[in-house]
């Protein structure tokens, strides 16, 4: 027998009407919204992944001096802040031709010099004695490729040299900088390590993506409820009319999916047709070549994705419905919360404190982390709620209090899935803007540094100060010995120059002693805290757009919620109001069960990131910044006025289900 | 017997529909009332008209013990229901009427005494005392030992059952009631209605009832028979 469980949902989906119409249009959207954000942050890891293969030919794998066919060293210069990455190579005599690195169609001969794009942008808009004068070739430099390149906005050399020029032969072989400066003997270009420049770009992508995947999940299930609520009414008739359970379960499924694969794929579209807007995003090293599409197979599979989380979420909430006909969505109990959520909160956070005040933890532990402490929260949220819904109770005295206190306790989970989202971004908010997480810098502003691993620091210091003199630098010279550790050169011997003016002056200092040490690039402040920096402004703009990202989807499922509430209890609403009871209460009792849990819990996360920030601090022996707290309370503060903006949104619909004829079959 | 509220001439269209097509009522102090006729006759638009929820689109809704205002005379001492604003009219429903519905009034997270007490809470009564007052209702209704529940763990005969608590709270000069039993059984039904009757009789309030079942209609002292948004027929006194 043929199942009638696919016509029906059809009739039931084509009869709802314009309302049904509606409020599939706003579970699809807000399905559209989910999968847009998570793809948006897939492709940010994925395309951070490609562009970081694609800076490992700067680093390649060394091999025996027997099978070496060319030396190539890594150098790191800055301009104005900015790294420049000089890779030197030259072709060993004698050995088979090595192939030519990517981005060049041919192996550089010595003397020729090849640029990025940005970087040749920037040499022409800087005097040369700024920028130009740091390598060989003055004139007719070659071009690098995209082939070469992280992102458009990276700034590249590559020199050709012979093998014997001090450059490479005094270049520093692998250190303790070795990401920044190397020498080794290679027969091609294939390499693991990419750029330091790059590597923490998708491990913060990860990181984004793990903060956001629940408030998404909570975005696209409270689309589901939506729909639900609206048919729930119909849905009750036809279980009247003798629909099994499980056939209205299967029903309300295979519809919701529906939806929420339309709404999936309109996401998928969205992402697709906004690719080229995205790829304009700077993140990390810059913007974007064509890494951030995803691939068929991961945009399927989110779209696949939001469509069974829109489903899930549906069939779970009409459970209710589907056992009792008369589409009361009644539970018989309120669903109590246990004492044991406490306990394992308690038991995760001393597990994730103690864990994370050893230090050193890899990437995947971090994250494990993470979610273990997103998982605490989930778990302790719902018994906060009803704990404050109970207390509330005993002591509300106005009606809309007590409306509100009743709810929250009856109700724990639900209410905790509405505030969850900003409270959990309350936490990253917490957590992003009082955390400098980061290696704290060396403090050297004005400062060049030369190497001496070859030749005596005096003698060199005498030829800084005439290199400097004729590039009309005002700057005073010193030497360090290897035993000074706290200064720029941190225990090698070398010159350090102190320049007296501003940027300009130090790129013109850095320029005019590029020469002094051949083989080692002069260095600055930037240079020596360059880590630390990449680290902290790649966590920054994450936690930025995990914030503003977080903040909206929390709204806009609080939105949806307040809205799938609003139709849930259209009813008792309607007769309510009927008897007198003035819509300002009802309206009242529903800011209140929001804004009390998002009060309390949103406080509390909030307060546990500033002192996981302050404690992240500590460990890496930071200042805390102060205007962090005042960024905080702005960001919360607007996430709060977002979310209320969101809940007035339902306003209107609870005025107008509440105006409706109370539907009383007759 | 004197009137407590009376309805003259009332018309209400929707569309082509003549929902209300010209209706006379007149409801005494204490007497119950229940309006019979089939399915889409107007039996709801002429409840919800007489109780301020609807606006006629012709006539007069009249109720005792208002003053009146700059409300055109027919006597002093009544009220022109049809032409207050919403912020009144609720405040009258809500202070001078009662509502029972079919179902589905309850607030299911509240227990049965909040619900009750909900009306009482509404006008400032203090919450205690509020609560104090709704307990009351309990043993007359047979509800009591059933405060604490919530209407989610009540039968729907004594859903209703608190819903009539809560309808007659606030002491109320009409209780009005649409389908009171419609979603129970019969004999359920039965014992529901001659509660409400007698109840809201000891009260002192008069009762509109909105029914389409007969033996319902009976428990009432008077039967207002609607066709076409017409009165067809009245039945005659039974009060003494
Ligand atoms: N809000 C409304 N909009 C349109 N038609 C309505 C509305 N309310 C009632 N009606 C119509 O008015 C007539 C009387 O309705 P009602 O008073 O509910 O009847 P009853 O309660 O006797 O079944 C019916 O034909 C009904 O369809
Ligand atoms: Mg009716």
């Amino acid at each position: 027998m043929r199942s009638p469980v696919l016509p029906l949902t059809w009739h039931l989906t084509r009869s709802s009407g314009r309302r049904g119409l509606q409020s599939h249009l706003l579970s699809a959207a807000a399905a559209a919204a989910g999968a847009l954000i998570l793809l948006t942050l897939l492709s940010a890891h994925l395309g951070s992944g490609t562009r970081a293969d694609r800076t490992a030919w700067r680093t390649p794998d060394a091999v025996s001096a027997a099978q070496a066919t060319a030396i190539q060293t890594l150098g790191t210069t800055y301009v104005n802040h900015r790294p420049v990455t000089v890779v030197s190579l030259a072709q060993l005599p004698n050995r088979p031709d090595t192939p030519a690195p990517p981005g060049l169609d041919r192996f550089p001969a010595p003397g020729r010099t090849y640029l990025s794009p940005a970087l040749a942008n920037l040499m022409d808009r800087l005097p040369a004695g700024q920028l130009a004068n740091r390598f060989p070739a003055k004139t007719d430099y070659g071009t690098l490729g995209e082939a070469g390149l992280g992102a458009p906005e990276e700034l590249v050399a590559v020199v050709g040299r012979t093998p014997d020029d001090p450059a490479i032969t005094r270049a520093p072989e692998g250190d303790a900088l070795n990401t920044l400066a190397a020498r080794a003997r290679v027969s091609g270009f294939t390499g693991t390590k990419p750029s330091m420049f790059t590597s923490f770009d998708q491990q913060a992508a990860v990181l984004g993506g793990a903060l956001l995947v629940v408030p998404v999940i909570v975005l696209a299930s409270a689309a589901g409820r939506l729909g639900v609520a609206r048919r729930e009414q119909r849905l009750a008739a036809l279980r009247l009319a003798g629909a099994t359970p499980r056939q209205i379960l299967a029903m309300t499924g295979v519809e919701s999916a529906a939806v929420g694969l339309a709404g999936g794929l309109l996401g998928a579209v969205a992402y697709t047709l906004l690719l080229p807007v995205l790829t304009w995003v700077p993140y990390g090293i810059g913007t974007w070549y064509g890494e951030l599409w995803v691939g068929l197979p991961w945009l399927l599979a989110v779209v696949a994705a939001v469509a069974v989380l829109t489903s899930v979420s549906a069939v779970s909430t009409l459970r209710g419905v589907a056992r009792s006909p008369l589409g009361v969505a009644q539970q018989a109990d309120p669903r109590r919360t246990r004492l044991i959520r406490l306990v394992l909160f308690v038991a995760i956070g001393l597990y994730v404190t103690v864990t994370a005040h050893g230090g050193g933890l890899s990437t995947g532990q971090s994250l494990a982390l993470i979610v273990l402490v997103y998982g605490a929260f989930w778990m302790l949220g719902p018994w906060v709620v009803d704990m404050l819904g109970r207390l509330l109770s005993r002591f509300a005295r106005r009606p809309a209090t007590l409306l509100a206190a009743r709810r929250l306790s009856d109700d724990p989970r639900g209410a905790w899935r509405t505030v969850s989202g900003l409270v959990l971004a309350g936490l990253v908010a917490g957590f992003f803007t009082v955390g400098q997480v980061g290696i704290g810098g060396y403090d050297c502003p004005g400062q060049v540094a030369v190497r001496a691993d070859h030749g005596k620091p005096r003698e060199l210091a005498v030829q800084a100060r005439e290199l400097l003199a004729k590039a009309r630098v005002k700057a005073s010279v010193e030497t360090a010995s290897a035993d000074v550790w706290d200064g720029i050169l941190s225990g090698s011997k070398g010159v350090v120059v102190h320049v007296r003016g501003g940027q300009e002056q130090i790129d013109t200092a850095t320029t005019a002693l590029s020469s002094l040490s051949p083989g080692n690039l002069p260095f600055t402040e930037d240079y020596v805290n360059a880590e630390g920096d990449i680290t902290t402004r790649v966590i920054g703009e994450m936690g930025l757009a995990v914030l503003a990202l977080g903040f909206l989807v929390a709204a806009a499922s609080a939105g949806l919620t307040a809205a799938a509430t609003v139709l849930d209890r259209r009813r008792v609403y309607g007769l309510l109001r009927l008897a007198g009871t003035p819509l300002k209460v009802l309206d009242r009792a529903r800011m209140r069960e929001t804004a009390l849990p998002l009060v309390v819990l949103a406080g509390g996360t909030t307060a546990t990131g500033i002192y996981a920030g302050m404690k992240v601090n500590e460990m890496f022996h930071m200042e805390t910044d102060s205007s962090g707290a005042v960024r905080l309370a702005l960001c919360v503060a607007l996430g709060a006025a977002t979310m209320f903006a969101a809940l007035a949104g339902s306003r209107p619909l609870l005025r107008k289900v509440t105006a409706e004829r109370a539907q009383d079959p007759d | 017997m004197s009137t407590v509220l009376a309805g003259n001439g009332l018309i209400k269209k929707y569309g082509t529909t003549n929902a209300l097509a010209g209706v006379d009522v007149q409801v005494a102090e204490r007497e119950s009332l229940a309006i019979m006729g089939p399915s889409g006759s107007g039996k709801s638009t002429l409840l919800h008209t007489l109780a301020g929820i609807i606006r006629p689109d012709r006539g007069q809704v009249l109720l005792r013990g208002e003053r009146s205002e700059m409300e055109i005379p027919p006597a002093e001492g009544w009220g022109r229901v049809d032409h207050w604003g919403e912020n009144r009219l609720s405040a009258l429903r809500r202070k001078r009427f009662g509502f029972v519905f079919q179902f589905g009034q309850l607030l299911p997270e509240l227990p049965a005494e909040e619900n009750v007490a909900l009306p009482l809470m509404l006008e400032g009564v203090p919450r205690r005392q509020a609560v104090q007052r709704a307990r009351r209702w309990f043993a007359p209704l047979g509800l009591a030992g059933l405060e604490h529940r919530r209407p989610g763990q009540l039968s729907g005969g004594q859903a209703q059952r608190v819903a009539i608590a809560r309808a007659l709270a606030v002491e109320p000069d009409v209780v009005f009631a649409d389908e009171p039993t419609g979603a129970l059984d019969q004999s359920t039904g039965e014992e529901v209605i001659r509660l409400l009757t007698s109840v809201t009789r000891d009260q002192g309030a008069a009762l509109v009832m909105v029914t389409h079942d007969a033996e319902v209609a009976a428990h009432c002292d008077r039967v207002l028979q609607v066709r076409d948004g017409r009165v067809s027929g009245y039945s005659q006194y039974t009060v003494a």
